[in-house]
């Protein structure tokens, strides 16, 4: 029994951990205020980039990551900038920016799959599972990321200024937060995290690439985020129950005699209910999203 | 200009070569349709307290805004302490030691209060965790005698905490210059008196103040210096020794200036009884009593007017009475009918007119025109709109209300404050045709206007027969608009006076007691 | 770099066209650069010239986009983010493919179409209005909850479509084509069909009716400018949230029964990946409309044309069906950035130390 539950646990932790990272990020870039449309595009694009990467550096891991953070968390920069300057609504250059992420995605992958096609042997990507002990490592880094992550959105000064830029930034303005400078943050260090769990799938979990790999994905893990009211901790369990249907799907289906379809809708339903129970509990206050989520924010607007 | 440069002479009589800590040159700003400050050039010294006046859409808020960095000038240089500063948002102002706090509290629900005080704080690294400034808030929290803790969310808070938490903020950010844009309006009596005591000893100890209000009597009793702005203009600055409060109102208002007076209105004469409210029970905010047992009766041709001090469950009472709050026990009878379990729908199809409290954020919406905002009130609109009718209603308003606009179909959050009001007051006005209900109306407009509002409905109680119940913090508009005054305290009733009859220390006792 | 507002906005066409411009400058350089100089310039010119002037192969997608596009406004005026269109539109698929297949109506193609149309409508209403009553009642955002309920659309769909209507003859992963007399009648020497051309024109009229006439559609307008006025004006907040949602879904609804009429036929497995995805690309629509129900068209056209034209370059070679994306997006992203300066105007602060 124990021993099936390591080799579940063992078996789901790259799921898992990509879940979990882009779900943070997701929260942590709308906690600042921005509303994040484009995170299904971005994920998309991670995983074009650190597949193409990994194939350019003849699977050099570490590379890959680096370079999908740093790439993701550029397209963050200039979604937080554009949201933050100009008075622009926050769907319409998240949703812009999907597209073109799903678009680059296809223009970054396929001359690498061509490449990976045309060289014998050469594989990519780190897998993680019952045989590599560093999946135990993987829960731990969770763990300690939740709980550092918390320490930095509830405690820290730029934390606070996270939460302030996201409630109402006209007033956080007022109170000495430079908005732009803080969403920008928020902003890069969030997609980073996403463009991580986009690296962390491909090269973890899915380890070939074609195009459309890993869409609808990311918004599962706007789903997550959500679900879990964006709280870092709550997202562990958010993204484990994720991770386990995503992981299992075909397991489950098979065990309960369901049908695939049904089964795949089962994360969005227990994310929705999810939604309900906070808000219709006390939890609400601490859970609720952030006032100005997605509001066009323009500093010299008449506030009443 | 004139008048500067004679009465700064005047006024230090050493001719001191003190250089300004704030000089404005040739300040300009315009939004569409207005030019809200026109080539501003003002001085603003040292250790005083300087009050800044003028009527409704004068320029008073957008001057001060533009100090703290929030709007950005078309032009015009500013000078701190004689340098030249570009101030590009509130981060810098703070830098330069101004800091402001304006009438609706501006810090943040969601976060603590040392968090909302710590944003501004550059001394605090942004990775450092914010207890480390607990100990800091507490100290200075002392200086200005108020006991909050730190650690509870502002949510949890009153409004007069909340102001008080934006100064605590103001001297821990070491604020030089405070900036108060009606920063005191909206408080309690005594807690007004405290805080202009606090202003006072700020100046002298060497601070310098810039205080916006709507009352010259406030003004003159804190400031050393008037400066009034009148149509984005300076018009003049004064030391307060050796003005009177009637030079003043004539800067401010010019002709206009004789109409304020403070007398009371004419008075009405009650018919038969309208509203009647019966052993009225209704919960606060926080879930506890805020009306404990209220009686009252309001006649048509009769203004009654509820005295007291905020928060003692008159926003509650008329909230109750308008169906915008649940009762818990008692009845609410209006027109003969209990309406206690109707709705504000049922209110509106049946003459009842309601100005809430804080208008601009509850009584108008400012993204859509004046004829959207007329037409929403279900008092005149069914199903299918009737434009042409609604259109023709606007123009009568804006003909007998002399409401400044380019037209009907200007959104209204490019009109003033005063003239936003003025489209609130008119349209409630109209829908009254048995009851009007309203809370504070006239706060946060200028005197003449105010007073001009307070006229209007009371020649419409009188004219038309119409019943009012008016709540307000204020009690010269009480005791100048009321045919009965109704004092409430801790959610009850403990006075009701026939306004010929009502003693204003006895009303105040009351109030306080 | 500080905004400020204009003190008078500039004229109406110049900054969209300029916009647009920039946009198009901004996605060549691109499509450009990332392709290795395969995509060029000339190619991209060449297929927009023919995206916008294939006014045959546009017809219905721009016909259905407006609709769709019309529908997302309604709510969009409310301030209620209606992300679920793709979600309504194919639960109107869904129920049109009952009523064509299904429901006996197909003996008489007037009575069957009408019902195909009335029964997505309800569909599409219902499955907005599962977002919308705890949007109105709790207070839950709707952005995460419409978008989910597309997935769950989606699979549900599916789920039928290989399931109990699954053509079983060929053994083809898709449903039993509509029986003749439920397609929708072509207009002859186009390419759209009449039912869908008048369904658009009807849908357009009454829209405009009620944003200009009726107490709803005010009420609507104010629930996103200021909500607590509705209340102290004695109108239901929820009430108006529910209908805003409610109407938004129905009108796309029935945008899904005039595409199973129209275009698809029958549905295809699996959806998520056979849609085509009007439910996203209508939300582009309507912003790209600023949300002025008269330019809906024009964005729909827009869109349709670029959409034809991204397909256009992909047909060249290098990218696969994504280079669309990349066009789209860009051109779209710099749109929205660049539309602000009619209204805004930029100024460079130079700060001295
Ligand atoms: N953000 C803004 N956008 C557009 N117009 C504005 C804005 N802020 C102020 N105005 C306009 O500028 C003028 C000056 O407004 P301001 O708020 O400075 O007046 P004020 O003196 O503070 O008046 P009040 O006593 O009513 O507060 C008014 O006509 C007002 O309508
Ligand atoms: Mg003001």
């Amino acid at each position: 029994m124990i021993e099936a539950i390591i080799a579940l646990l063992a078996g789901m932790s790259s799921v898992f951990l990509a879940y979990y990272l882009a779900a943070l990020g997701h929260a942590i870039v709308e906690k600042s205020g921005i509303l994040n449309l484009a995170i299904d595009g971005i994920f998309v694009l991670s995983i074009a980039v650190a597949y193409a990467e990994a194939v350019y550096t003849n699977n050099n891991i570490l590379a890959s990551l680096l370079l999908t953070a740093i790439v993701a968390a550029l397209f963050g920069i200039l979604l937080a900038f554009l949201v933050t300057k100009f008075p622009i609504s926050h769907g319409a250059a998240g949703l812009s920016m999907m597209f073109l992420g799903y678009g680059l995605a296809s223009l970054v992958g396929l001359p690498a799959r061509n490449l990976q096609g045309s060289i014998k042997g050469l594989e990519i990507g780190y897998t993680i599972d019952i045989n590599n002990p560093v999946w135990i490592a993987v829960y731990i880094i969770i763990i300690l990321i939740g709980l550092g992550a918390l320490f930095f959105i509830n405690k820290t000064k730029i934390g606070a200024a996270i939460r302030a830029a996201g409630e109402d930034p006209a007033a956080a303005e007022a109170l000495g937060v430079n908005v732009l400078m803080v969403r920008l943050f928020a902003g890069a260090l969030g997609f980073a995290l996403i463009g991580l769990g986009g690296a962390v799938f491909e090269l973890a979990y899915v380890q070939v690439w074609s195009e459309g790999t890993g869409m609808g994905h990311g918004w599962l893990a706007f789903a997550i985020s959500l679900s879990a009211g964006r709280h870092p901790l709550l997202l562990i369990l958010s993204s484990s129950v994720f991770a386990g249907l995503v992981k299992y799907m075909t397991t489950i289906q098979a065990m309960y005699n369901i049908p695939t379809d049904l089964a795949k809708m089962l994360p969005f339903v227990a994310a929705i209910l999810a939604m309900v129970i906070f808000m219709a509990t006390p939890l609400r206050r601490r859970l609720a999203p952030p006032k100005s989520l997605g509001k066009i924010y323009f500093r010299e607007e008449r506030t009443v | 200009m004139a008048t500067q440069a004679e009465s700064s002479k005047s006024f230090f009589s050493s001719p001191s070569t003190e250089t300004p800590i704030i000089k404005l040159e040739g300040i300009t700003k315009r939004f569409p349709g207005v030019i809200a400050l026109d080539n501003i050039n003002l001085e603003i010294h040292r250790g005083k307290v300087h009050a800044l006046l003028g009527e409704n859409g004068a320029g008073k808020s957008t001057l001060v805004k533009i100090l703290y960095g929030i709007y950005t000038p078309d032009g015009g240089r500013i000078y701190i302490d004689g340098r030249p500063v570009k101030i590009a948002g509130p981060m810098d102002a703070i830098r330069l030691g101004i800091v402001m706090v304006s009438q609706s509290p501006v810090i943040i629900d969601r976060l603590t209060v040392e968090e909302n005080i710590v944003l501004g704080l550059e001394k605090l690294n942004m990775f450092a965790p914010i207890r480390r400034i607990r100990e800091k808030i507490n100290e200075v929290s002392k200086t200005v005698g108020v006991k909050i803790d730190p650690s509870t969310e502002v949510w949890k808070l009153s409004y007069t905490q909340k102001q008080l938490v934006e100064i605590v903020r103001g001297l821990l950010l070491g604020a030089r210059v405070l900036l108060l844009d009606e920063a005191i309006t909206y408080l309690p009596l005594e807690e007004k008196k405290k805080f202009y005591k606090f202003i006072r000893q700020f100046a002298d100890e060497g601070g310098t103040v810039i205080l916006i209000t709507h009352k010259i009597p406030e003004a003159m009793d804190v400031a050393d210096l008037i400066t009034v702005l009148r149509r984005g203009r300076v018009v003049g600055t004064v030391p307060v020794k050796g003005t009177s409060i009637e030079e003043i109102r004539k800067m401010m208002f010019g002709e206009k200036s004789s109409e304020i007076t403070y007398e009371r209105l004419p008075l009405g004469s009650p018919s038969e009884t309208i509203l009647e409210i019966n052993d009225l029970w209704v919960r606060g905010d926080f879930g506890d009593y805020a009306v404990k047992g209220a009686n009252l009766k309001v006649r048509r041709g009769e203004v009654v007017g509820i005295a007291g001090v905020a928060g003692n469950g008159q926003k509650e009472l008329i909230q109750a009475v308008m169906r915008l709050r649940p009762v818990e026990k008692g009845k609410i009878i209006y027109d003969n009918i209990d309406i206690t379990n109707k709705t504000t729908h049922y209110l509106r199809l049946n003459g009842v007119g309601y100005i809430p409290d804080l208008p601009a954020k509850y009584g108008v919406s400012i993204e859509n025109n004046i004829l959207e905002n007329i037409a929403i009130i279900p008092t005149f609109s069914k199903e299918i709109i009737n434009w042409k009718h609604i259109k023709s209603l606007a123009y009568k308003l804006i003909r007998e209300f002399e409401i400044k606009t380019p037209s009907p179909e200007t959104p209204v959050k490019f009109l003033s404050g005063g003239n936003i009001m003025k489209v609130l007051v008119s349209r409630e006005l109209t829908a009254a045709t048995k009851l009007l209900v309203a809370y504070n109306p006239t706060r946060a407009l200028d005197e003449a206007t105010a007073i001009r509002v307070r006229k209007i409905i009371k020649s419409k109680v009188i004219n038309e027969n119409v019943a009012a119940l008016i709540a307000s913090e204020d009690l010269d508009e009480i005791f100048q608009i009321s045919d009965t005054i109704v004092v409430m305290n801790s959610g009850k009733i403990v006075g009701v006076f026939p306004a010929d009859k009502a003693k204003r220390e006895e009303v105040e006792h009351l109030m306080v007691m | 770099m500080v905004i400020v507002r204009r003190v008078k906005p500039l004229p109406y066409w110049i900054v969209p066209v300029l916009a647009l411009v920039v946009g198009l400058l901004i996605s060549m350089i691109i499509l450009y650069v990332m392709s290795g100089g395969v995509i060029t310039p000339y190619d991209i010119l060449l297929s927009i010239y023919y995206g916008f002037t294939n006014v045959g192969l546009l017809a219905k997608t721009f016909a259905l986009l407006v609709i769709v596009g019309i529908g997302l406004l309604v709510s969009f005026k409310g301030a209620i983010w209606n992300i679920g269109g793709e979600g309504q539109f194919y639960m109107g698929v869904m129920l049109a493919a009952w009523v064509a297949l299904f429901s006996g109506f197909a003996f008489n193609g007037f009575i069957a179409k009408t019902m195909m149309i009335l029964m997505a409508l309800l569909a599409g209403g219902f499955w907005a209005l599962l977002a919308a009553l705890p949007r109105a009642y709790l207070n839950i955002d709707e952005v995460p909850v419409t978008l989910m309920m597309n997935y769950i659309a989606y699979y549900i769909v599916n789920y039928i479509t290989i399931g109990e209507w699954r053509e079983k003859q060929y053994g083809y992963y898709r449903t039993v084509t509509i029986p003749e007399s439920t397609m929708f009648q072509v207009i002859d020497g186009t390419t759209i069909t009449l039912e869908l051309l008048i369904l658009m024109i009807t849908i357009f009229i009454l829209v405009w009716l009620m944003f200009k006439y009726t107490s709803l559609g005010l009420r609507i307008k104010v629930l996103s400018s200021n909500p607590n006025l509705l209340r102290s004006s004695g109108i239901s907040v929820q009430l108006t949230i529910l209908m805003a949602l409610l109407l938004s879904g129905m009108i796309i609804g029935m945008a899904g029964a005039a595409y199973l009429g129209s275009v698809s036929h029958n549905i295809s497995y699996p959806v998520e990946e056979k849609t085509p995805g009007y439910g996203y690309t209508g939300i582009l629509v309507a912003w790209l409309s600023m949300l002025e129900l008269i330019a809906v068209p024009i964005a729909a056209y827009i869109i349709g044309a670029l959409h034809t034209a991204g397909i256009n370059i992909q047909i060249m070679g290098v990218g696969g069906a994504a280079v669309v994306n990349v066009f789209i997006g860009s051109i779209l992203l710099t749109y929205a950035v660049l539309i602000t300066i009619s209204e805004y105007k930029i100024k460079i602060i130079v700060k001295k130390r």
